[in-house]
């Protein structure tokens, strides 16, 4: 039956970034499928929520407090998780955020913002699919699931580096699709568009969220818990035949021919954006 | 997984006759939809081979209705539409999963075959859409999933015509997608890669030169189909529209 394909029973799971917004909504899709779930950020209160919901839908959670950015501590991550769970099906690389980069402009961006900003977006995405894979590939499947951006995809003048990075997770994730699907595993990579993060927004976040949803063709903007479906389909066999894809999530804004999200590339050179 | 149940939900499948449109009508009706499983053509063997099909819906608890049309008539896809609607008491998921192909050298193609293949491939989904969201118009809105092979994306010698075809349903649905977002009609396609039987994609075993260019180094199933269309069809993928998703082991994506 077609709804059995999206279960998790039995598997166990890793989601980066998973103590806040999409990361924990994810974590707490896949553990609604059957999926036990290790989650990985550096703010252990945060991740004990995440846990905390996981563990309401009965699943076992293990949380680990990491910087993605360290190779290390993502590797540690992985041991942890297989000495825990015996095994590692899926690794949603989800972490990722602006870096030191921020929004400045070209001309003004140091070696050290960059690197910083390319490290905590497109270096953690390859250390967690290097380390998934160390134990996948003796396993004989496994599921990488990476997280970009729609800033991959089209020019963003708010945060170039971010953009640039976002767009090498995905090349990256289909070479990896390319490279290991003989050996059973798959690859692929969720790109949101405008998703709110948080669960609860205030007042003022909200008339920020009910402004930018006016530019979106759906008119909203995504919700973080809409995210855990997407996860949860391409982690499981539902997906048995799905790799290399790139799954835009985002309302309907990349397919707009004028104003995908209503901003404008208004940016000129030598201003903050 | 009570995410991606659709239970309630009343879908039409057109191409039903097809493994692809076969396979997805039946996840559909086991995720808990109604299903009405049409024929593209108006061919007798083939309404007869759906209601085997219409069976098995039923045998699942489901109500099914099968029927033959000749969508690539707007009058035969409006009437089909309308009466599915009435049947099931309204429409809440279209699939298009009908296709031709023609392999012919580019300079052979005639005017003739050329209206054939665009008729079914690109007029049949235009007039059963249409048909579709002035039925889902009157409802909450509804999902369209237009299911498109992988020549949508890419180019193949002698497959012009069809490559053409495909690639504008593909440009159709981003459009209606953005012309009812608003409304509650969400539109995308699912990208299907060289499916078992089908035409031109030779056997299924590791010989098969074809499969060498597949990543995954296997011909996709149909079956494999169907949980997306579930997924796309469900209340779990409102914010998902406009978009393309390629169930095809890779083949898309290497160099």
């Amino acid at each position: 039956m077609v709804l059995e394909r999206f279960r998790l029973d039995g598997k166990a799971v890793i989601v980066t970034g998973g103590g806040r917004g999409l990361g924990r909504r994810m974590a707490v899709a896949l553990a609604e499928a059957g999926a036990d779930v290790a989650v990985a950020a550096r703010t252990v209160p945060e991740l004990e929520e995440t846990a905390a919901a996981v563990r309401a839908a009965g699943r076992r959670c293990l949380v680990v407090p990491t910087d993605v950015r360290d190779s290390r501590q993502v590797d540690a991550l992985v041991e942890r998780t297989v000495a825990e769970f015996g095994r590692l099906d899926v690794f949603v690389a989800n972490a990722g955020a602006l870096g030191a980069a921020g929004s400045k402009a070209p001309v003004d961006v140091t070696d050290e913002e960059w690197a910083d900003s390319l490290a905590t977006n497109l270096g953690n995405a390859f250390y967690s699919a290097r380390a998934a894979l160390r134990v996948m590939l003796p396993q004989g499947s496994g599921v990488i699931i990476t997280v970009a951006s729609g800033t991959a995809l089209r020019g963003f003048a708010q945060g170039f580096v971010y953009g640039a990075a976002k767009a090498g997770i995905i090349a990256l994730t289909k070479s990896l699709a390319v490279m290991y699907a003989r050996q059973g595993i798959r690859a692929n990579c969720i790109v949101p568009g405008f998703v709110a993060q948080m669960d609860e927004p205030g007042p003022m976040e909200q008339e920020f969220l009910l402004s930018r949803g006016r530019y979106i063709p759906v008119g909203r903007v995504g919700r973080a818990a809409e995210l855990g479906p997407l996860a949860v389909f391409l982690a499981s066999d539902a997906s048995s035949y799905v790799t290399g894809e790139t799954f835009v999530i985002d309302g309907g804004g990349l397919a707009d021919g004028v104003a995908p999200v209503g901003y404008a590339p208004a940016w000129e050179p030598g201003r903050q954006a | 997984m009570t995410a991606f149940e659709l239970a309630g939900k009343r879908a039409l499948v057109v191409g039903a006759e097809g493994q692809a449109g076969r396979a997805i009508g039946l996840a559909l009706a086991e995720a808990g939809a109604d299903v009405a499983l049409v024929a593209a053509t108006a061919d007798p063997a083939a309404a007869f081979a759906l209601r085997r099909l219409g069976g098995q819906v039923e045998a699942l608890g489901r109500r099914s209705l099968t029927q033959a049309t000749d969508v690539t008539s707007s009058q035969g896809a409006q009437v089909m539409v309308r009466q599915v609607a009435k049947e099931l008491g309204g429409l809440d998921v279209l699939v298009n999963a009908a296709g031709l192909y023609l392999g012919k050298p580019f300079e052979k193609v005639s005017d003739a075959e050329w209206a054939r293949v665009l008729g079914l491939n690109l007029n049949a989904t235009f007039f059963t859409c249409r048909a579709a969201v002035r039925e889902m118009l009157r409802g909450e809105g509804g999902r369209i999933v237009n299911v498109v092979s992988l020549l949508a994306l890419r180019g193949l010698s002698h497959s012009a015509a069809y490559c053409a075809a495909q690639a504008a349903v593909v440009n159709l649905s981003r459009a209606l997608a953005l012309e009812y977002a608003g409304r509650g009609i969400r539109v995308n396609c699912i990208v299907h890669g060289w499916l078992e039987g089908m035409p031109g994609a030779g056997e299924a075993a590791a010989e098969n030169p074809l499969v060498r260019f597949i990543p995954m180094r296997r011909l996709g199933r149909a079956a494999e189909l169907g949980p997306l269309a579930v997924y796309l069809a469900s209340d779990a993928a409102d914010y998902l529209t406009g978009q393309t998703y390629a169930v095809d082991g890779g083949v898309l994506q290497h160099l």
